[in-house]
């Protein structure tokens, strides 16, 4: 069976610094995958290749058994959560987790919106400008919930949680493994790769 | 088209709680207005003359402001990404990005034509071919400036490029629109002034099409 996402031989540079040379990288179903790495290194680089949101200059890169460059519907089942995850900060929650699903093409659904703010604990009605960046996170969150994406792509997604929200955390990618589908995370906390991910893959 | 009009509808949310870019592209509006009505008044006759000009002129302005508008929210929230990644061929971001301008721009150009009725004496006497050419104005206007302004969405100096770019390509259609509205004014036939509609019209088409065609490689980072 095809990996989820398969980079072979990926080269990309900004300018003229090379920030990936020759990466190879797979993440298989129901399997999580950890980079790890200094700061600079390129791990948010390697998500977003991976994600198709920019193109290496050499090597290649294919989703769900796809080069990355041809997927349209497939777009859907992927989910990459920036640091800071990204949201319209003049919207409520509700109001962006209800408009991005809207704009996926599913129903508006606001019982299962307002399950996926109830579990991640948030409050209903609040502009997102007035979350703190904790809060933001447990939004992105929501919508792994919402989702169930077969490929989740997570950029730090442990910074600015306490606690509760690292196993909320955790439970979610180990529900997106369990239901078979893949993980790949870049993080600098190790203790939180080795609790959540099968192996780990240190950038140099 | 539901996806279409989702975007379209959410932006349009956003423009109204953010507020910066209509109240903007009103308030320079008026500003244009009042500098052209004392540069051309105070004779009755002049400023009629001058009305359709000035409406058109103040438009193209105005939507240049706004011009940007589209692409800005996603710029400002960071979202350009996960836009990016919504499932599909990206020409229906195209479409719902065009909606959300068109919109802004006939509602400015509806505060517009009042206030260049009321201020530069423009009859209103044939107020649906009047509103007929806003629409077909604001559709190419709107056609061109979704396309430019998601061409340098990661630009810095975006603010600056755009309306270079807008002006450059969308003059055929003001020029058009400003003969139509004359013929409509000075009480032309409407099978002269329906000349000037079919050429804009054919601008909006060709606008439209080739916008959308292209837009989903001109968007990629």
């Amino acid at each position: 069976m095809a990996a989820l996402v398969e980079l072979s031989g990926v080269w990309k540079r900004f300018a003229r610094d090379w920030v990936l040379k020759g990466v190879d990288l797979a993440v298989q179903a129901g399997e999580a995958v950890a980079l790890l790495g200094p700061n600079g290194v390129g791990k948010t680089t390697l998500l977003r290749v991976a994600a198709g949101l920019t193109r290496p200059q050499r090597g290649e890169v294919r989703l769900f058994g796809k080069p990355a460059a041809r997927i349209e519907a497939e777009r859907g089942e992927l989910l990459f959560l920036a640091n800071p995850p990204a949201f319209y900060r003049h919207l409520t929650g509700e109001e962006n987790l209800t408009s991005w699903l809207l704009l996926l093409g599913r129903p508006a659904d606001p019982e299962a919106v307002a399950e996926a703010l109830a579990e991640v604990g948030l409050p209903r009605g609040r502009p997102v400008l007035a979350y703190s960046s904790g809060m933001k996170k447990r939004l992105a969150l929501a919508r792994v919930l919402l989702a169930r994406p077969r490929l989740l792509l997570l950029d730090e997604p442990e910074t600015a949680l306490d606690e509760e929200g690292r196993t909320l955390l955790a439970r979610a990618i180990a529900e997106v493994r369990g239901s078979g589908g893949g993980v790949l995370l870049a993080t600098h906390d190790r203790a939180f790769a080795e609790g959540v991910a099968d192996r780990e893959v240190v950038l140099s | 088209m539901r996806r279409i009009f989702a975007l379209a509808a959410r932006d349009l949310r956003l423009e109204l709680r953010g507020r910066a870019g209509l109240f903007s592209a009103l308030f320079f509006l008026g500003v244009v207005l009042l500098i052209l009505g004392f540069a051309l008044g105070p004779e009755e006759a002049d400023l009629r003359r001058a009305a359709p000009g000035v409406l058109w002129v103040a438009l193209a302005f105005a939507g240049s402001l706004l011009a940007g508008r589209a692409w800005a929210v996603e710029v400002e929230n960071d979202t350009l990404d996960d836009l990016l990644l919504l499932p599909g061929s990206r020409e229906w971001i195209y479409w719902g990005k065009f909606l959300f301008l068109w919109v802004l721009l006939f509602f400015v150009s509806l505060l517009l034509l009042v206030m260049v009725a009321g201020m530069f004496y423009l009859p209103l006497t044939r107020a649906p071919a009047l509103l007929f050419t806003l629409v077909l104005g604001a559709t190419g206007y709107a056609a061109v400036a979704t396309f430019y302004a998601g061409l340098v969405v990661r630009l810095p100096t975006a603010q600056l490029v755009l309306p270079i770019l807008v002006f450059s390509v969308v003059v055929p259609v003001i020029l058009a629109a400003v003969r139509a509205t004359m013929g409509l004014a000075e009480g032309a036939a409407l099978a002269e002034v329906a000349a000037w509609w079919k050429l804009l019209a054919l601008f909006d088409v060709v606008y439209l099409t080739a916008s959308s065609l292209l837009f989903p490689f001109v968007i990629e980072g």
